[in-house]
């Protein structure tokens, strides 16, 4: 395998799901209707993760992902694959867009691989560049399904952290550098009891795994529950910030932060492209606050692409690409 | 007292409706096969609550993508525009940006109640309109309006609204502000969103009205602001933060006419335990005096679960709600003579 040095300040990189592509589609499709094996179904999804790492290597992006192309869901792709779950019933995302909201009716538990194939064929034609392991977290999970089993959040939470951990290893042992667990759901509920629930779901999941640990955290108030959330047992927070001006920034401050910081700049629900000035100006922001040093700041866009057309996509990363590239000139 | 039991709001589309509308999207179906489709699925479920004896009822609000999407349709000067989450669901609603003040058209909500309000007999149809102040805060708002303008802009046209309904033959007003139970809103949006649910109740000539606030109970000096409107309920959940709810009402006291306690858990498929709901209610009654009526309804709208539990969770509505009633000793509002 190739060899690529990341960079030292400011390395670029991306929270994971990137928009869903022509192949991906055909595959999920037909998996649903039960014309495809699972085999066959990550078999036909290799040439959108293709494209997808041919766009993230031709905007420059340091550390890439397969693209989350065969997650129709981020919740509903883990819980087909693991023990403990059943199918459910429709239930709207938004607009008259539905998805089968899973319902736990047994003990959670790992079956057998499930991102493993997508992660090892991304790496295997990323030229070298890291490709980042990436889950839905424990909390997400616990708060997206239904549950006819457990009756008790702790008990349930504990189990997918052992479910998620369980694939973490499996990763590990095949040589991923970077983990990353998302957590969207807990700043929706920005309380300190939610926040603590987390973080032993978080030791269950990370303690001694010889990696990068990543949680990624998106929109909310996540100030509210920032001081219960700074000793996780990760490297870094993933973080949103663009979407919300930024405003998290002086609580960082206030709180000492110095873990590593994915830093937000590409706003994921706006078609607009920021330029590569304006995404500039907000890594500037984040020096001059005077948080943490450029080795411990990851440039990325505030959550997953999936929303956006592709050539946005393409076009706000090659941009994120650039001004990270400005900035380690500067800083 | 008399124990009472409606549905917050909106039923989750059953699979003939979300198909028909699937393909209308695509072109390959026409608008009238939806309209067929819309009209037989809210009649169903009409029929469901009144069946289960809830007196006051809702049409599904079906055909509405999210609370605020058919009035930043049809107004003028605000368009739906990206997703963004729902409070802390996994559910997408579509930011309306305002460009300057609204403007209306043709009205909403009166079509559906001319339609809908002969089926519901012998209950009594719900109006229920977004609150102006959840409405302005969860907006992107351009051109140099400020926030609060906003507000009141809405609810001037969020009165005429409701007023054409209830002359449509809505028999109840409710008035969602959500937001109010978001531990950062202040006493000055509470106050805001009482004068502005007592303009839109007042205005309405609606024999009944009530504001809802769900996914978070609002903390006490919320509750006391709205419980001041001149709104006849108001409605707070009562599951979610661990039934904090309660407490708050329980402790401040009833509305102008009672309370209305979100019991019955909208968004778990879980059978709700009948001695919790009961207990709860129990409570609460004590806070009542006679001719109050307690209104036992839904967490929040039952569109969050799919659609076979929606009907299971307001057979359970109706269910308890008279169950509790007997074990209360009092009037039952939806028996309807029956038994």
């Amino acid at each position: 395998m190739a060899s690529y040095q990341v960079p030292r300040k400011f390395p670029t990189t991306v929270v994971g799901s990137y928009p869903k592509l022509g192949p991906a589609e055909e595959a999920i499709r037909r998996r649903k209707k039960g014309e495809i094996s699972e085999e066959e179904f990550h078999r036909i999804a290799r040439d959108a993760i293709k494209m997808v790492v041919e766009d993230y290597l031709w905007a420059g992006v340091d550390i890439i992902s397969d693209g989350e192309q065969t997650r129709e869901d981020m919740v509903v792709y883990f819980a087909e694959r693991l023990e403990g779950y059943s199918p459910g019933d429709w239930v709207r995302v938004f607009d008259n867009v539905y998805f089968r909201k899973p319902v736990v009716t047994g003990r959670i538990s790992w079956r057998q691989p499930m991102i493993i194939d997508d992660w090892e064929y991304a790496r295997s034609i990323s030229g070298g560049r890291p490709v980042k392991v990436i889950l839905t977290g424990p909390y997400t999970m616990l708060e997206w399904s239904f549950d006819l089993h457990y009756g008790d959040r702790r008990e349930m939470i504990f189990d997918l952290a052992k479910a998620i951990r369980r694939e973490i290893e499996e990763a590990v042992a095949r040589g991923a550098e970077y983990v990353q667990v998302d957590e969207p759901a807990l700043s929706t509920r920005p309380f300190r009891e939610e926040a603590e629930l987390l973080k032993e779901a978080l030791e269950i999941v990370f303690n001694g795994i010889p990696a990068k640990r990543i949680v990624h955290i998106c929109f909310g108030r996540l100030e509210r529950i920032l001081p219960y959330i700074l000793d996780y047992p990760v490297d870094q927070f993933d973080l949103e910030m663009k979407n919300s001006n930024f405003r998290l920034l002086p609580y960082l401050k206030e709180y000492g932060f110095d873990k590593e910081l994915g830093f937000g700049v590409v706003d994921v629900h706006s078609f607009q492209v920021e330029s590569v000035e304006e995404i500039k100006a907000a890594i500037d922001m984040l020096m001059k606050a005077d948080i943490i040093g450029p080795e411990k700041v990851y440039i990325d866009p505030d959550c997953g692409l999936k929303r956006l057309p592709r050539e946005i996509a393409r076009q706000k990363l090659r941009n994120m690409v650039e001004a990270a590239r400005l900035a380690r000139e500067e800083w | 007292m008399r124990v009472r039991a409606q549905v917050l709001g909106g039923y989750p589309r059953p699979r003939h409706v979300r198909r028909a509308l699937r393909a209308a999207e695509r072109g390959e179906a026409d608008w009238t096969s939806v309209s067929r489709a819309l009209e037989a699925a809210s009649a169903a479920v009409i029929g469901v609550q009144v069946a289960s004896g809830l007196d006051v009822v809702v049409d599904g609000l079906l055909d509405w993508h999210d609370i605020f999407r058919p009035f930043a349709s049809m107004w003028r000067n605000v368009t739906p525009t990206a997703l963004l989450r729902y409070f802390d669901n996994n559910f997408f609603y579509r930011i309306p940006l305002f460009t300057a003040e609204p403007e209306p058209t043709e009205p909403v909500l009166a079509p559906r109640a001319r339609t809908y309000a002969p089926l519901a007999e012998p209950a009594r149809l719900k109006a229920i309109v977004p609150g102006p102040v959840t409405f302005a805060l969860m907006s992107e708002v351009r051109g140099g309006l400020k926030r609060e303008e906003l507000a009141e802009a809405i609810a001037r046209l969020l009165a005429e609204e409701a007023r054409l309904a209830v002359e449509a033959g809505a028999g109840f007003l409710q008035i969602d502000e959500p937001i109010l139970g978001d531990p950062e809103v202040g006493e000055d949006e509470a106050r805001l969103a009482a004068d502005l649910a007592s303009e839109i109740a007042s205005k309405s000539g609606a024999p009944e009205s009530m504001v809802a606030v769900y996914f978070y109970p609002p903390d006490r000096r919320v509750y006391e602001a709205l419980a001041s409107a001149r709104v006849d309920y108001v409605m707070v959940d009562m599951v979610d933060a661990s039934g904090r709810g309660l407490d708050v009402v329980a402790e401040a006291g009833p509305a102008r006419r009672g309370v209305a306690a979100g019991l019955i858990d909208a968004r778990s498929i879980y059978r709700d335990r009948y001695e919790r709901v009961r207990d709860a209610a129990a409570r609460l009654a004590k806070a009542l005096s006679d001719g109050m009526d307690l209104i036992l309804t839904t967490s929040t709208w039952l569109d969050l679960i799919p659609y076979s539990y929606s009907v299971k969770k307001t057979r359970l509505l109706g269910l308890y709600a008279e169950r509790i009633a007997e074990d209360l000793g009092v009037e039952f509002t939806g028996g309807w003579g029956v038994g």
